[in-house]
């Protein structure tokens, strides 16, 4: 984001300097003043915010309290021994390498599936774009009926097959697992509608001209053809997933609120925790910090690491 | 603000000559007037009860005008809102909030001490303020607050189930072990039926109600030390044990002791009597559904923790303190706090109202429901604040180590000694 502020800030000055003899200042102050909202919006809800956040992380400051202190890196030398910091970075990335793969491949094979189908394209597609559209609280109610230990139909039919019946939210080593699935469902509809953008762009004689080279099989169709072009859309979806997995927090906070014993502890609810429910600003200005240094992390490997590898052109 | 500015008006009036009487006389009725702002969290209990007591207390008090700026919908948020106001300004004079956050209010300069304003009031016993009823807020050495809306942990249970399993409903079980006894023979109905659920997730109340029925505390008189990790502690966690070892208790998440106890599903609940009105929602006529008093642990030192909303005075302007203290004089008194009752199912927080049966007497006989948490008032002792910075914070690390337990990870022992390490590092050191 940085990134972007940088380059719309300096580009155009040194643009309109090349440009000043024949296009003139008019011209340049039209851009500035058509660029003037979203800069203003940038500075007022994005840069001012994150500057503000910075600042508090290496203080004290308590919602609420008259005054506070600067006391440097003490914020951080805190989470390194603050078991619910730990715990809630483990379980994002346990829930995040869960949930990304899954609901990327599943993603795919159903948007592939439902391409090669001829007939109920527009309804599969409604169907599996449903839980993108509804309201993730008010399904995750439902969630909780349905995964309820006791009364969920769920367990009813495992009970009546004679199986075991596990306390999907309530015992920590199903909590995550519990919560993964439902974040796949969630995501699943949305990379699926993005797949199949991707898969129409695809020129169908690219696939005529393998078929005369001798590629015969689906499968090779989809490895030879379809895999290397959907690249920029793989991409593109990768990275919506991952940000959508790390900043998971509604069904955590609706289902468990973290529990039990912080087995399904996630970095966004500690930071809300930590900030309206502690009132401690400082210390949650700090793990906010670290939530942001993760995901600029994620993307710059993402954009300089992968984006090289699929754009062809 | 607004004496000045009616006098003001007035004076124009007066110089217009022409002013009839009908013009003038209001003027001047409203030239007393000190109007004052209220807040108030979780209108859905509520809302029927704060506008109850706001009609009595107008028709009685002409000269106070309170005007109540959006309810927030929880106690979370209602804090939020006072400190949000406290560094920005515009704070109401007079805000309800959670018992167990006036130690905070006063901790941070927000609340008003009440002292001076009770002090004129001569003896408050008159009142129905009883030594214990003040008690629940005083907290940080000073009256940080009234009591408005008490609750305390009751027992609900499910009577259909009873007989189901040849139990009898009108002898519920006054001690745990007889708790326990019952869960086992109802779980054996099957059919994924369970027997007991005490709602320890959340936060500390419930924990401390067993603490509190050992005749235990959290810290010790000083607040330097942990005080929950003696003999007290240790038989609290051991019973909680016992609910999952013998009485089968499930590890219910969330909200999911209620769906199961609405749905018929489970026998015996715990939990605070603020929930009786929604709970008998829920239930409808699906079964019978009772309520009564908690099971007695100790019966000479037992006490319960208490939950619910306190009335605090946040301005600092004598003029408009002295109006608010009507206010929540009213909301407390004897008069205001049957209202509250009426409305929300609360426990009453006036001695006299409690004492009398003129104010409550006909409401119970209609809402036996509602009795059971009023028969424990003797035993209510405040839902201890911890101090300083982490105090909200220690409530969790109690609940995450409760969850060993549950789980049966860890033998109440271990879970013991680690809380109270836990809890030690986030207590002030003095």
């Amino acid at each position: 984001m940085a990134d972007l502020a940088l380059t719309s800030g300096t580009a155009m000055p040194r643009e309109g300097v090349a440009a000043r003899q024949t296009r003139g200042f008019g011209t340049i102050l039209v851009a500035w003043m058509l660029m003037l909202p979203a800069i203003v919006t940038y500075v007022l809800m994005i840069l001012l915010p994150l500057v503000v956040v910075l600042a508090l992380a290496f203080t004290d400051y308590e919602f609420g309290a008259p005054g506070f202190r600067f006391i440097g890196l003490d914020n951080f030398a805190e989470m390194l021994g603050d078991r619910t910091f730990g715990a809630s970075i483990r379980n994002t990335l346990v829930y995040s390498l869960f949930v990304v793969p899954l609901s990327i491949g599943i993603a795919l094979l159903l948007a592939v599936l439902i391409e090669a189908g001829a007939r109920g394209r527009a309804f599969f597609r409604a169907v599996f774009f449903l839980p993108v559209v509804s309201l993730t609280v008010a399904m995750a109610t439902a969630w909780q009926y349905l995964l309820h230990p006791s009364i969920g139909p769920l367990n009813a039919v495992l009970r009546d097959l004679g199986l075991g019946t596990p306390n999907w939210l309530g015992a920590s080593e199903w909590v995550l697992v519990s919560l993964g699935f439902i974040g796949v469902w969630e995501n699943v509809g949305f990379n699926l509608v993005l797949f199949l953008a991707g898969l129409t762009a695809i020129p169908r004689d690219l696939y005529a001209a393998a078929e005369i080279d001798g590629v015969r099989s689906g499968w090779s169709k989809f490895w030879l053809v379809t895999w290397p072009m959907l690249g920029p859309t793989l991409l593109f979806v990768l990275i919506i997933t991952m940000t959508r997995a790390i900043r998971v927090f509604d069904t955590v906070q609706t289902l468990t609120q973290g529990g039990p014993n912080n087995a399904s502890e996630v970095l966004l609810r500690t930071i809300y925790q930590e900030a309206f429910h502690y009132f401690r600003f400082g210390y949650s200005a700090a793990v906010t910090l670290v939530f942001l240094a993760i995901v600029l992390a994620l993307m710059l490997v993402q954009t300089r690491l992968i984006d090289r590898r699929v754009h062809y052109g | 603000m607004s004496i000045e500015m009616n006098i003001t008006r007035r004076h124009t009036l007066a110089l217009l000559g022409g002013a009839s009487a009908g013009l003038f006389m209001p003027a001047i009725a409203r030239a007393n007037v000190t109007e004052i702002s209220a807040h108030y969290s979780m209108p859905a209990i509520f809302q029927p009860a704060q506008e109850a007591v706001l009609a009595a207390f107008s028709a009685k008090h002409p000269e106070v005008k309170v005007t109540y700026v959006n309810p927030t919908p929880t106690y979370e948020d209602g804090a939020q809102l006072l400190l949000r106001n406290a560094t920005t300004g515009n704070m109401p004079d007079v805000s309800f909030q959670g018992l167990n956050r006036l130690r905070m209010f006063a901790e941070r300069g927000i609340a008003v001490d009440l002292t001076p304003m009770l002090a004129q009031l001569g003896d408050p016993v008159e009142f129905g303020y009883s030594k214990p009823i003040l008690g629940l807020g005083f907290h940080g050495g000073m009256q940080a607050g009234l009591a408005f809306a008490t609750s305390n942990p009751i027992s609900y249970y499910n009577v259909d189930l009873f007989k189901k399993a040849g139990l009898n409903p009108d002898a519920f079980p006054t001690t745990w072990d007889g708790v326990i006894e019952n869960a086992q023979k109802i779980r054996a109905l099957g059919n994924g039926v369970d027997g007991m659920f005490f709602r320890w997730p959340g936060d500390d109340w419930m924990f401390s109600a067993l603490l509190y029925g050992h005749g235990g505390r959290m810290l010790n008189e000083a607040e330097t030390e942990v005080a929950f990790n003696g003999a007290e502690g240790l038989a609290a966690l051991t019973l909680l044990d016992r609910f999952v070892k013998e009485g089968g208790m499930p590890n219910y998440a969330g909200t999911a002791d209620l769906q199961a106890f609405a749905a018929g599903q489970l026998g015996m609940m715990f939990r605070t009597t603020a929930q009786v009105r929604s709970i008998a929602n829920s239930v409808g006529t699906n079964f019978e559904l009772r309520t009564t008093t908690l099971p007695v642990i100790d019966p000479v030192k037992g006490r319960l923790p208490t939950g619910g909303a306190g009335a605090m005075i946040t301005t600092k302007d004598a003029a408009r303190q002295e109006a608010a203290f009507k206010f929540i004089k009213f909301a407390t008194s004897a008069e205001g706090t049957a209202l509250m009752a009426q409305n929300t199912g609360y426990v009453p927080c006036n001695q006299i109202a409690i004492d009398d049966p003129q104010y409550l007497g006909e409401f119970y006989a209609q809402n036996p429901l509602f009795q059971a948490a009023t028969k424990q008032v003797h035993l209510m002792q405040p839902w201890y604040a911890f101090p300083g910075q982490n105090s909200v914070r220690v409530t969790q690390v109690m609940v995450d180590n409760l969850a060993r337990i549950i789980e049966q990870k860890a033998t109440p022992e271990v879970v013991l000694a680690d809380m109270a390490t836990e809890v030690s590092k986030l207590i002030p050191r003095k």
